[in-house]
């Protein structure tokens, strides 16, 4: 007799798939039906976009009259320019060279980025393309042109005169300096937009604003004063063709004596004190050569709401996975997916999409809404950049803010994994991120400018669209938002905090019991 | 009455949570205050005589760290207790719900006077100890000085009114994670909405009423004509947020059921 065959029992469903895909799909469903999860994503919108708005309509400036308009350069953005201007006309190539003395301040008090020398520009109005080559008492020798370029030539101390050389060929501006007079080295070429064929070749001086910065504890106190400086030139010499004489005090080898741009410092009518004797000028002068920066970064300002807007976003970040433990849910979810590394992955980019999506609606919602507000209450519209959704770094900002909501829910995820409480992790997660906003505006430039620096918080630099110039000394506050690194080199930084975290809750997820 | 104490304390006391949180209400306190206090120096200044620091307000910067422990311990004794079902045992035991509250209000705010009067002693020693090696004296750091007492004991009485106010709100939530949310964004973010608004008078009509801004006046010893809000009225408009807070919870908690 012989036992009748057996058939092992086969399920009729076809297999499952345990592909990465079904991870995926499985997390996101978890998301989806939590209808408290939801609501905590309606809530990041909304409270982003609440603080930003009250941010931007909570003041208005006192506007006095209407300003003038801001001086516009070659390329339309808002310039500063305005300096005592000793020049003649110069047609076609030719070259300008002077030897400059070091440039002293008043009272001793002198910016380090005063700067004299030799300037070659289209005309005397105010935003006139030009290109220059000069001397400055702390950064050396430096080429500019057109406001925004900036070229370093030799660190000259600025204790020894120093003989400086504009050359015009055609289009091009080249730039030369020297020790003796005899040994020339060139500093750089420059090309100014439109330049004519007849140009102001000549001498300037210009400094830009002192500023001293007094910080307390719980106050800060920007002081500045209108600086100074005065630089004298002798073996002034112009060579090329100088154009005809057209009427008494204009042509052949004679200086005259203007002034480019508005002084914001001397009252109306009272002349620039620049005196000639035989052979030199010297030259007192103020305001500055460059471009404006705006006083208040109007686009970042209308993003502030994802300073709060991220509490939502970091509990239901660490909620994602440490209600999955207080609810037993996690064995469920490892016994589908027993490969803990790929779950938390999959989670990972399951909560960052979310995170990312809600974040752009915030952001963008963000910005429509509070930056015209912000332009309207300034007292100066025109004076800050034109921002749209599509220009380079307002996008960036945009962008740049939905990433850092991402990167900051996936960090509390990761946390929460680590710490598998939930208590503990969204308020490690809220300190991390709201309490330096509270401190730093105490702590002195240099402590707080650390934290903002290497802690996740370095991540809200990316909301910055102001550019930064190496050669315009700009005061940076922790009050005002300002960050002193790169805009995607601190939102690298809270990635960086973030896949730690993520590897190590990996390595941690590995080790554990569930 | 007691007997709830009695129960509250042996809940709060084997929580292993509660021995974590106590250690660092005091540690964080003094770690977040010796580190101001050690990046501040007369260096900044330009002389030392003209160095108006408020080195008693700086030394005591901690408790808005050590703060956070006390929330989190005090959400956590309630809104634990409805994670885990604890609660119907605990209201089985003494339904008086009121007493309920009360002997836990009382238990975590022993714990927190505790732990805070050992945070702010440890922050004036740490600043006592930092403070000469950055230039400046240590006089005013005596708790003999009238107002230096007073920002000490206000500290810990703000300590303490963190604790009411995070016990309230725990109650109203009931959740652990929605608590500590609401707890956290009242503490830290309405202080950071504040500083954003532009207008002058808002802003500080903002950081009188902030919980936090407000009652860490207290801690002020000078300049006090500057400040938003005076050191004893800013304390009041916290104890008013957790008066609320407590009658909010205890009104919930009748009304509602467990």
């Amino acid at each position: 007799m012989t036992a009748p065959a057996v058939t092992p029992y086969r399920s009729p469903l076809p297999p499952a798939r345990d592909g990465f895909p079904q991870l995926l799909r499985s997390e996101w469903t978890k998301a989806r039906s939590v209808r408290r999860w939801s609501v905590t994503l309606l809530a990041a919108v909304v409270i982003t976009v609440f603080v930003s708005l009250l941010s931007a309509l909570s003041g208005s400036f006192d506007v006095n009259g209407s300003p003038p308009p801001p001086t516009k350069g070659p390329d339309g953005a808002p310039v500063t320019d305005s300096f005592p201007f000793v020049h003649q006309q110069l047609t076609g190539d030719g070259s300008i060279t002077a030897r400059v003395s070091p440039l002293t301040g008043r009272e001793g008090h002198i910016a380090p980025w005063a700067k004299a020398g030799v300037i070659i520009k289209a005309s005397t109005d105010a935003g006139a393309p030009y290109a220059a080559v000069m001397l400055t008492p702390a950064h050396g020798v430096r080429l500019q042109s057109d406001f925004t370029h900036d070229t370093a030539g030799s660190s000259a101390s600025g204790a020894e005169p120093r003989w400086l050389r504009l050359t015009r060929s055609g289009s091009v501006l080249t730039a030369s300096e020297s020790a003796d007079g005899k040994k020339w080295s060139e500093v750089g070429r420059a090309t100014p937009a439109g330049l004519p064929r007849t140009v102001q070749a000549g001498l300037f001086a210009a400094t830009p604003e002192l500023v001293t910065v007094q910080r307390h504890f719980g106050s800060t106190s920007v002081g500045g004063g209108p600086s100074e400086v005065t630089a004298s030139f002798d073996r002034i010499t112009v060579d090329g063709d100088r154009g005809t004489v057209v009427d008494g005090d204009q042509g052949t080898g004679t200086w005259r004596q203007d002034r480019v741009g508005a002084d914001p410092t001397r009252a109306a009518g009272s002349p620039d004190r620049s005196t000639r004797t035989s052979s030199a000028w010297t030259l007192t002068g103020s305001g500055d050569i460059g471009p404006l920066i705006p006083d208040a970064d109007l686009t970042q300002r209308s993003l502030s709401g994802a300073q709060i807007g991220l509490i939502p976003l970091a509990a239901l970040g660490v909620l994602f996975i440490t209600a999955e433990y207080r609810r037993g849910m996690i064995r469920t979810t490892l016994t589908a997916g027993p490969r803990r590394g790929r779950m938390l992955a999959a989670k990972a980019l399951v909560l960052a999409g979310i995170a990312f999506l809600t974040g752009l609606l915030a952001a963008v919602l963000s910005f429509l809404l509070a930056e015209p507000a912000l332009r309207d209450n300034r007292p100066n519209p025109a004076s800050y950049p034109e921002a749209a959704l599509s220009d380079g770094p307002v996008l960036r900002a945009v962008l740049g803010t939905a990433l850092l909501l991402a990167a900051v829910a996936v960090l509390a995820l990761a946390v929460g994994a680590l710490l598998r409480n939930t208590a503990a992790a969204v308020t490690l997660i809220v300190v991390v991120f709201v309490l330096p906003m509270v401190l730093l505006a105490g702590l002195p430039v240099d402590a707080a400018h650390w934290v903002m620096k290497v802690t996740p918080l370095a991540g809200f630099a990316v909301q910055q669209t102001t550019p930064r110039y190496d050669f315009v000394n700009t005061v940076c506050l922790p009050e005002n938002s300002c960050y002193p690194q790169g805009p995607w080199t601190g939102l690298a930084v809270l990635c960086a905090y973030a896949a730690v975290a993520l590897g190590l809750a990996m390595w941690r997820l590995r080790r554990r019991d569930a | 009455m007691r007997g709830a104490l009695h129960a509250e304390w042996t809940k709060l006391r084997t929580l292993p949570s509660t021995w974590w949180l106590l250690p660092a209400v005091a540690a964080l306190t003094v770690a977040l205050g010796a580190t101001a206090t050690g990046s501040v120096s007369t260096d900044q200044c330009p002389s030392p005589a003209e160095c108006h620091e408020d080195t008693v307000e700086l030394c005591l910067t901690g408790v808005w760290l050590g703060q956070a422990a006390v929330a989190v311990l005090a959400v956590l004794a309630m809104s634990s207790e409805y994670g885990t079902g604890t609660i119907r045992v605990t209201l089985a035991a003494v339904p008086g719900r009121a007493r309920v509250l009360a002997a836990k209000a009382t238990v975590v705010t022993g714990a927190v006077v505790a732990a805070g009067t050992l945070a702010v002693l440890g922050s004036l020693l740490a600043g006592r100890l930092l403070l000469p090696g950055n230039g400046f004296g240590t006089a005013a750091l005596s708790l003999t000085e009238l107002p230096t007492l007073r920002a000490a004991a206000g500290s810990v009485l703000y300590l303490a009114l963190i604790a009411l106010l995070s016990l309230g709100t725990a109650t109203v939530v009931r959740d652990t994670a929605g608590a500590i949310t609401a707890v956290l964004g009242l503490l830290y973010a309405f202080p950071v909405v504040a500083l954003m608004v532009a207008d002058e008078t808002w802003r500080e009509r903002l950081q009188e009423l902030a919980p936090s801004s407000a009652g860490l006046a207290v801690q002020a010893t000078q300049n006090l004509d500057t400040l938003p809000i005076a050191p004893w009225p800013g304390l009041g408009v916290l104890a008013a947020w957790a008066g609320a807070a407590l009658l909010a919870g205890a009104a919930m908690f009748r009304l509602r059921d467990a």
